[in-house]
């Protein structure tokens, strides 16, 4: 691969929105640069994930393209145009920034923190006001409740949700994201990766987002730059690229062991084929329900509302039971994911409700149909099968190669 | 009984001038803290980031308070003549150490991942200082002037010594008269005056806390 193709991550369809040229950091009293002469584009409108070991540089990388840490050579270009010593705080003003401690201002509510950028870039008051609740209700907290609390009175989950609408405020075409979801739990950190790819696909702003973490990687990246030291490139690819086709050994001692397996952090719930149960509505009578289960070949049949959402699941026992109305027996649906869910996260919530079918659902909850942990355990198959093919085809070029 | 009844007798004859006198001492007072607040709020800011000057400014006006108080009014006579003026300017640099050192601790305890991200919304040196920083320092900034208030109030009465105005005449007028029926009155009553003043600037101060503190830092 020649450092050109390396720099571009692979043909970019979009736009260069930034441009890093033979960027470099030295520290004064260190014998090796923390960055040496990175070389990279970052295609508009796409996520851009760095990754790498502690120590790499991805962070310092991220924070010389705002210039909150100066290079100390190279370019920095912001579509086009060379930003390398322009007045750093315009530039700033072009690019929202997040970090790990989120670092709102204590001092200040919630609609002051969104309101500050705007406020230096002198909008009017009542332009600021509604930008506030529209970034409110876009992260999805409610602006009435919200907008005069204080930093101190939210969950670290909605603190970095005002996080990301702060950033958002003065609408940058430009993010930078420095481990965001770094500091909060598991649970909350995946609700809120999928808030923000939904968020990404309204928004389409051109993100630089660092993390150590591959499969965080690989979940939020359209484009994964893997590094190592110096904050040189191993590979900068698409994340099925790099999973199916890893440059060196580097590279794949740090996707790790079980790359198939985190392919299941690609594939989404709309890409597989839907499992279908008989559906009937929760006011049917235990006539028409038992009907609808005879149809079919499956278990149980879920009981819609007007609007098609899942209320119940029932099966022939429930249906012997007349001490309750038929809505009050039964299961209730748990494991409910939408088309964008990944298949990990989709396996996540049958283990968490303890059901071997999750039912998917469109945005405003309706029953669309289901996948069930077949289906999930036929895409990991395939995928291991992908890349036993994949290693076979290396070792015969190899072996093709000493041979001639 | 007959001491209080004496006293209570003294305070009535006297109430006139002591309530002057107070409200002159308060004077005092208050105008040195202004001045001390400025200087010590200014020199803070001048020095938090630095390491060797914010030791050696710390050093200095500490150094100022180990200087006794009637050596430093005594001295200040030189240049500046008998008077307020010499008396204002001992009592601000008695003032300077809480202030300046709180100034210090609470712009240096402010998180830096508030002062990064305020780097990279694009907001300068001045606009940091003025809207993030010194309002996240201020409770502590405030209780150093609070302290300092509190300190000043005691030894402003020893500006009497130099003709400075204030509770302290009092007291010197009953030194000179030890042993007379008069002299623990004359006394007693500008201290408990001081007690009080003291009192209340603390009051004062707590309160002034309170309400310029936003409410995201309670």
């Amino acid at each position: 691969m020649t450092d050109e193709t390396n720099a571009r991550g692979a043909q970019g369809d979009n736009q260069v929105m930034i441009r890093l040229e033979r960027l470099e950091k030295r520290y004064p009293g260190q014998e090796r640069p923390a960055v040496a002469e990175l070389t990279m584009e970052i295609p508009e409108g796409e996520i851009v994930i760095l990754v790498g070991p502690s120590g790499c540089g991805k962070t310092t990388t991220l924070k010389m393209i705002n210039r909150v840490i100066e290079p100390t050579s190279g370019r920095i270009l912001l579509e086009g145009d060379d930003v390398t010593n322009a007045d750093p705080d315009k530039l700033r003003r072009r690019m929202g920034y997040v970090i790990q401690q989120i670092g709102l201002f204590p001092h200040m509510t919630i609609a002051q923190n969104i309101a500050l950028v705007p406020g230096l870039l002198n909008w009017d008051k009542r332009r600021i006001d509604l930008r506030v609740d529209e970034l409110l209700d876009l992260v999805g907290m409610d602006p009435s409740d919200y907008r005069n609390r204080y930093p101190k009175e939210l969950s670290g989950g909605q603190r970095q949700r005002v996080g990301v609408a702060r950033a958002l405020s003065a609408d940058p075409p430009v993010m930078l994201m420095d481990e965001p979801f770094g500091a909060i739990d598991p649970i909350t950190r995946d609700r809120l990766q999928n808030e923000f790819l939904r968020l990404q696909e309204e928004i389409k702003k051109t993100i630089v987002f660092v993390t150590h973490d591959i499969d965080e990687a690989i979940k939020m990246g359209d484009r994964i730059a893997i590094l190592r030291e110096e904050s040189s490139i191993a590979q900068y690819d698409k994340p099925e690229h790099i999973l199916s086709n890893p440059a060196d050994s580097f590279v794949e001692d740090f996707i790790g062991r079980g790359a198939s397996l985190k392919g299941l952090n690609l594939q989404r719930v709309r890409d597989v084929e839907f499992a279908h149960w008989p559906t009937a509505n929760h006011t049917a009578t235990r006539g028409e329900v038992l009907e609808a289960l005879r149809r079919s070949d499956q278990g149980a049949v879920l009981l819609l509302d007007e609007q098609r959402r899942p209320r119940r699941w029932v099966d022939a026992r429930d249906l012997d039971r007349t001490d309750k109305p038929l809505v009050e027996t039964g299961l209730r649906p748990e494991a409910i994911v939408t088309g964008a869910t990944t298949l990990l996260d989709t396996l996540n919530e049958m283990l968490k409700s303890r059901v071997a079918c999750a039912i998917v659902a469109d945005d405003s909850g309706a029953y669309v149909g289901a996948v069930d942990i077949d289906t999930i355990m036929e895409s990991i198959q395939s995928m291991r099968a992908a890349a036993r093919e994949q290693s076979r085809l290396l070792a015969g070029a190899e072996i093709g190669e000493v041979s001639s | 009984m007959n001491f209080l009844q004496d006293f209570a007798t003294y305070l009535e004859f006297q109430s006139a001038e002591l309530i002057q006198a107070t409200i002159e001492h308060a004077g005092l007072v208050l105008v040195s803290i202004a001045i001390a607040t400025v200087i010590g709020v200014g020199l803070g800011v001048a020095v938090y980031q630095t390491d060797r000057p914010a030791k050696i400014s710390l050093a200095v006006v500490g150094t100022m308070l180990t200087i006794p108080s009637f050596a430093l009014f005594g001295l200040l006579t030189e240049p500046f003549g008998l008077g307020a003026t010499a008396a204002v300017i001992a009592l601000v640099m008695y003032g300077l150490l809480p202030i300046v050192r709180n100034t210090v601790v609470g712009l240096r305890s402010v998180d830096p991942a508030v002062i990064e991200s305020a780097t990279g919304m694009g907001m300068n040196r001045w606009q940091r200082l003025a809207r993030i920083e010194l309002p996240l320092a201020w409770p502590i900034i405030i209780t150093g002037v609070r302290v300092s208030t509190v300190i000043t109030v005691g030894i402003a009465a020893i500006a009497a010594i130099i003709n400075g105005p204030g509770l302290g005449k009092d007291i010197f007028r009953a030194l000179a008269r030890i042993g007379s029926p008069f002299a623990v009155y004359q006394a007693l009553a500008p201290v408990l005056g001081i007690i009080f003043l003291g009192i209340l600037f603390d009051v004062f101060f707590l309160v002034l806390r309170r309400l310029t503190t936003s409410r995201g830092l309670r």
